[in-house]
């Protein structure tokens, strides 16, 4: 009774507080959401160009879109899209894999090369990731993979063969799950291979999921090494060049509002995976710190 | 012999036995030292694969194939050589970028802004023109066109249209003679210009007698000429300018209120967007320093068309790459190119009567300097970029102009590093 | 056994005919000591280092040294009317080539020790009379107590082809004078320490500039860090207040930023800062201002900006990270606190940010060097910009835009692998430093 006599008491005080926090929330929210409404809704803007007299568009047409999918003058962006989309179905195949691999391996087994790996992990990180690009160039040509369909794979190589050194998080989280498990499956006959597909993968949904989508998404946002790579090779462009070049000098008045609606397009399919699966993301972050 | 040196290189240094077999099988079609003349009728046999780059536009369907049809074209022309086309796209200016990083696995042929010829030559990626070709481009072209794709005494590339800027203004708020004079369009309206961009920013200083690399830009050791008073007075005029209220720096997207602004061939259509029926074009116009009429002189260039040394298809049949770069810029060419895109020509042969064209051959001829080709050229870009920033941000007051204009001179003439 | 005892020296020692053997016959050990498929894999692997090296690494390693000197010739064809051309040297490939060779050798050098021993082992078992693990064995191992070989030997060759090699082939780089300075982008030679000087050198253009930038470098990235860090965190907390309605619809407000790739929102903001920008527009429209707010062109503004937009950016990532940790802070701690009266200013500083601060140590870590070579948000919204009038580094470059800068821009590539290297070398200091003290390396197994 008491207790329920203080919350009263505090009450409108505590109204107060509530309706301040609700208000700078909003505010924060329009701040957020601005910028994300205001490429949507150039996306639909009928006036051409990057610059404009007015915040809001004067017009408003599909045709951005209509351009953006269709338009094969300058820039194939479904082929673009196509492309980018197989390159990162198969790099997130392969760099999933190498996580998760090298993430169970410095978490549950021990051997001699532990402990050098994850110092050697931590030192590369620090270097500034271009420096190789270069270098990986000429390797990728030594290949083969520089030429037509060759690029192709040449990107999934060079966004999936690093994917090792980023395993700290997925180690995180694996170190979280008892060893108790794993020793009793292993009392049952089970081999480590078992232990690692058949228990600690599906014990592990959250952080399998976070590493899926991250590496799903490194294609998308790549516009450095793409063009090193694709150089003049159109039918090999990824969205994230497409996109760029939308915005060069030559292009960006006819295209900028193309723009806006290819970023709208490639943001679409993120944001479902990203709202449906953010549960996943934080609790694979909350599982990679746990005590 | 050489081209044996060349393949034997390749195949140790890559020690992949996949270009061992291809290596090899390149030497056998060795060219033994000429023999068999190149010039019109009675080509070797050749069958070769041709790769060229050109920007998009010139290989959409939209815009007519040009590539494509003037390639075929080309083969057609030549029955004894059986070629296979296949096409990049490499913007004019990313030619450097693209074909810099590895010339050996550049295109064949491809187009590129004059200005990239330095960076080019300097990766071993562009080749020396001579011969009937150079007479060829001599005789079509006009001498400004020439000098652009000159370097170091020799010609790199075949030119196919130019490459500068002028006016688009409104001739309902200018009048022919207003748009003459800088200051006497200012008081009739709004101006704009892009102060902050290195490429137009000279032509305020030239106009004044400051020179990049002597008078005709062919003087390395001179290098850059920005200080004293002459500099000093344009760095005072563009204070005035820059706190004049009808003049805005950028463009007429930037400034949608901007009756006039400067910009090349590219922004056509956003002109037309922004003053419809009263669109007129016109070469840049003078400034007003200690009372006298200056004319302001704009960076000229061309785009042109080149050949790549470095590649597998230079090494063996060299001569087919120079006629495709000769075809691809000479007079029929040039005309299509003009048909299908509008890009303006170069080639003296050709007539064109429309008003963009003629703004920019006025351009090219008396309000512009050849943008020079030298190796240090590269040491003018931010220097001037960030004085036009400067201007704009308003850091730049009279107090300060002089300093400020000795120190981007002296930063001009300093290679970045030392 | 004592395995000890097993090494090179004496396998070579007390080695039998097939162990010796091993020596110059790779795998003849385990070829004579009932191991045949491995023995002969390994001697196939010998065989195939001895082509390359034939054809191509001796050669590879002889041109080190000098980096190649033949220059590209340029000879008149009359009859062809054509400039020919003689390919010359190319040190760049050269160079690279070398680096590989060098390491290819170190890993044939590598597989002879461990050949070596093995087979030394393997006699040592046989003289012993216990059993030699048969080539099932071995595989079956390999899916259980060996199965760390198995997961993570394709992700170490790629780090190893892709990472390692490079950044090598990178530092190597600083030592040469490969940059358009004289001419020696194709043909380049070895120039000791040179370039380091240069950079260290306070009264040099270069050096006068890189303490600045490295200066600013570390106040950037020191306030992307832990702006981003307490904000985010401040935000997870007031969302996730017992009193706040609507949670995951404010969540939801947030998260939206994250779906929008980052490059793209970067370049849109860039557009909409600019002077004639939709910012300035609407504020202009709005009545608030006169002139344009000179978001890029004024150093401090734009320096401000640009920590502002990556607090855009970074706080819906901290938010979503943090959320799940704050839930997992002792409620007792709460309560402890709040029997003594404390606010909620308090309780935030005295515990949630000290735990916080002590579980997501290793978090932080990777986030200060990851806004440290923070690339993207530097080169998209203000390049570097603005820049003084005579510098080559911006007022507001970091060392890794200025790094591109010098290198892809301005083709100086000796000076940016020396300052790549000068990074890397403060990066290492600050985190050594940092990690060595946290609880989370002292105590790895009972923290993480």
């Amino acid at each position: 009774m008491d207790n329920q006599m203080a919350k009263n008491k505090l009450s409108p005080r505590r109204r107060l507080v509530n309706f301040l926090v609700h208000l700078l929330l909003a505010v924060l929210a329009l701040i957020w959401v601005l910028p994300i409404a205001w490429i949507v809704l150039t996306s639909f803007r009928a006036e051409p160009g990057a610059y404009t007299k007015t915040f809001l568009p004067q017009g408003y047409t599909l045709n951005n879109y209509v351009k953006l999918l269709t338009d094969r003058n300058v820039l194939n962006f479904p082929r673009m899209f196509k492309n980018t989309l197989i390159i990162s179905i198969f790099s997130c195949t392969i760099s999933t894999f190498f996580v998760l691999s090298v993430a169970y391996s410095l978490s549950r087994m021990r051997f001699k090369f532990r402990k050098p790996y994850m110092n050697l992990a931590m030192i590369l990180g620090l270097f500034p990731g271009f420096m190789t690009m270069v270098a990986q160039y000429f390797i990728l040509k030594a290949m083969g993979l520089t030429e037509g369909a060759g690029i192709r794979i040449g990107l999934i190589v060079v966004y999936s063969a690093c994917t090792g050194l980023g395993f700290q998080i997925s180690k995180g989280f694996f170190d979280t799950i008892p060893r108790s498990i794993d020793e009793a499956a292993v009392m049952d006959g089970a081999t480590q291979w078992q232990v690692f597909t058949r228990i600690t993968l599906p014990l592990s949904k959250p952080i399998v999921i976070y590493t899926v989508m991250t590496a799903f998404m490194a294609p998308w946002v790549d516009f450095i090494f793409a063009k090193v790579l694709c150089r003049a090779n159109a039918d090999q462009f990824t969205v994230a060049i497409g996109l760029w070049n939308m915005l060069q000098k030559e292009y960006i008045y006819q295209w900028y509002t193309c723009f806006a609606a290819g970023a709208v397009l490639i943001s679409i399919p993120i944001a479902i995976l990203f709202l449906y699966m953010q549960r996943f993301y934080v609790e694979g972050m909350t599982g990679a710190v746990k005590g | 012999m050489k081209n044996i040196n060349l393949t034997r290189r390749q195949i140790l240094a890559l020690g992949m036995s996949g270009a061992f077999t291809m290596a090899l099988s390149a030497c056998g079609g060795g060219n033994g030292g000429g023999g068999n003349g190149g010039g019109e009728g009675g080509d070797e046999a050749v069958n070769a694969t041709i790769t060229v780059w050109g920007p998009q536009e010139d290989q959409s369907a939209d815009n007519g194939n040009w590539l494509q049809t003037q390639c075929e074209a080309f083969a057609a022309e030549h029955p004894d050589w059986t070629l296979n086309f296949k096409y990049g796209v490499c913007p004019e200016g990313d030619a450097k970028t693209n074909i810099g990083t590895d010339p050996s696995a550049g295109a064949d042929v491809s187009m590129f802004a004059n200005d990239q010829i330095p960076d080019l030559l300097k990766a071993g990626g562009i080749a020396k023109l001579g011969g009937g070709t150079l007479d060829a481009i001599k005789a079509n072209n006009s001498e400004t066109t020439v000098n652009t794709v000159t370097y170091d005494g020799a010609v790199y590339g075949v030119p196919f249209t130019g490459n500068t800027w002028f006016m688009y203004y409104d001739k309902s708020v200018f009048s022919d003679e207003d748009v003459k004079s800088l200051d006497a369009m200012l008081e009739k309206g709004k101006v704009a210009f892009p102060l902050d961009n290195s490429w137009y920013i000279a032509a305020f200083y030239v106009a004044n007698g400051c020179t990049l690399f002597g008078a005709d830009g062919g003087d390395a050791a001179a290098g850059f000429d920005f200080s004293g008073d002459k500099a000093a007075a344009v760095t005072d005029y563009l204070v005035d300018l820059v706190a004049n209220k009808n003049f805005a720096n950028g463009d007429v997207g930037t400034n949608a209120d901007a009756k006039a602004f400067f910009s090349g061939t590219w922004d056509y259509q956003k002109a037309v967007d922004a003053y419809g029926d009263n669109l007129g074009i016109a070469a840049a116009p003078s400034i007003t320093i200690d009372g006298e009429l200056k004319q302001m002189k704009a960076f000229a260039g061309s785009k042109a068309i080149g050949v790549n040394p470095a590649t597998a298809l230079y090494g063996e049949h060299p001569q087919v790459a120079v006629a495709l770069a000769a075809y691809l810029g000479g007079t029929s060419a040039q005309q299509a190119h003009f048909d299908t895109r509008n890009i303006i020509p170069t080639d003296v042969n050709i007539t064109v009567d429309d008003a963009l064209a003629q703004a920019q051959m006025d351009a090219m001829d008396f309000a512009s300097i050849v943008q020079p080709l030298q190796a240090d050229m590269g040491n003018y870009w931010t220097p001037a970029e960030s004085m036009g920033k400067e201007l704009v941000a308003g850091t730049v007051t009279h107090d300060n102009a002089a300093d400020k204009t000795e120190a981007m001179n002296t930063s001009m003439n300093t290679s970045a590093v030392q | 056994m004592n395995e000890d005892q097993i090494n090179v020296r004496n396998a070579l020692k007390d080695g039998d005919l097939f162990t010796r053997l091993s020596a110059v016959v790779m795998g003849a050990g385990m070829f004579g000591h009932k191991q045949v498929v491995k023995g002969v894999v390994v001697l196939l692997i010998e065989i195939a280092f001895w082509v390359f090296m034939g054809t191509a690494g001796f050669y590879n390693l002889s041109m080190l040294p000098s980096l190649g000197t033949q220059e590209q010739g340029e000879v008149w064809n009359e009859a062809k009317q054509i400039y020919e051309y003689t390919a010359g040297d190319n040190s760049q490939q050269i160079l690279l080539y070398g680096v590989i060779t060098c390491f290819v050798v170190a890993g044939i050098v590598a597989l002879w020790i461990l050949q070596m021993r093995h087979s030394y082992k393997l006699q040592k078992l046989i003289e012993d009379g216990e059993e030699v693990p048969t080539l099932r064995d071995d595989i079956k191992s390999l899916f259980d107590g060996n199965l760390h070989i198995t997961l993570m030997s394709l992700p170490c060759i790629g780090i190893l082809i892709f990472n390692i090699v490079p950044l090598v082939y990178m530092i190597s780089m600083a030592f040469t004078t490969y940059s358009k300075e004289d001419e020696h982008l194709i043909l380049f030679d070895w120039d000791g320490i040179h370039q380091f000087l240069r950079v260290l050198n306070m009264n040099g253009n270069i050096g006068r500039q890189f303490w600045h930038v490295l200066a600013w470098t570390i106040i950037w990235a020191i306030f992307a860090t832990f702006l981003n860090y307490i904000l985010g965190m401040v935000l997870a907390l007031i969302i996730n207040r017992k009193d706040t309605k609507g949670k995951a619809f404010w969540r939801f407000c947030f998260v939206l930023s994250v779906a929008v790739p980052q490059f793209v929102t970067l370049m849109i903001m860039n557009i909409m800062l600019q002077p004639s920008g939709a910012v300035n527009v609407l504020f202009q429209n709005l009545g608030l201002i006169k002139e344009p707010i000179p978001f890029w062109t004024n150093a401090m503004l734009a320096r401000v900006t640009i920590i502002a937009i990556n607090l855009w950016v970074g706080i819906p990532y901290t938010m979503l990270q943090v959320t799940g940790i704050l839930q997992n802070i002792p409620g007792e701690l709460y309560e402890a606190a709040r029997m003594d009266g404390a606010g909620p200013m308090r309780i935030f500083f005295k515990i949630t940010l000290p735990y916080m601060l002590f579980v997501t140590a290793p978090y932080l870590i990777s986030s200060f060097v990851g806004n440290i070579n923070n690339f993207n948000v530097i080169y998209l919204l203000s390049g570097g910009g603005p820049t003084r009038v005579g510098d080559t580094a911006g007022q507001t470059d970091l060392l890794v835009t200025w790094l591109y800068k010098l290198t892809i821009d301005q083709q100086y590539y000796n000076l940016g692998a020396v300052i790549g290297i000068m990074t890397f070398v403060i990066l290492t200091i600050v985190t050594l430093v940092t990690y060595r003290n946290s609880s989370s390396y002292k105590n790895e197994e009972a923290f993480m």
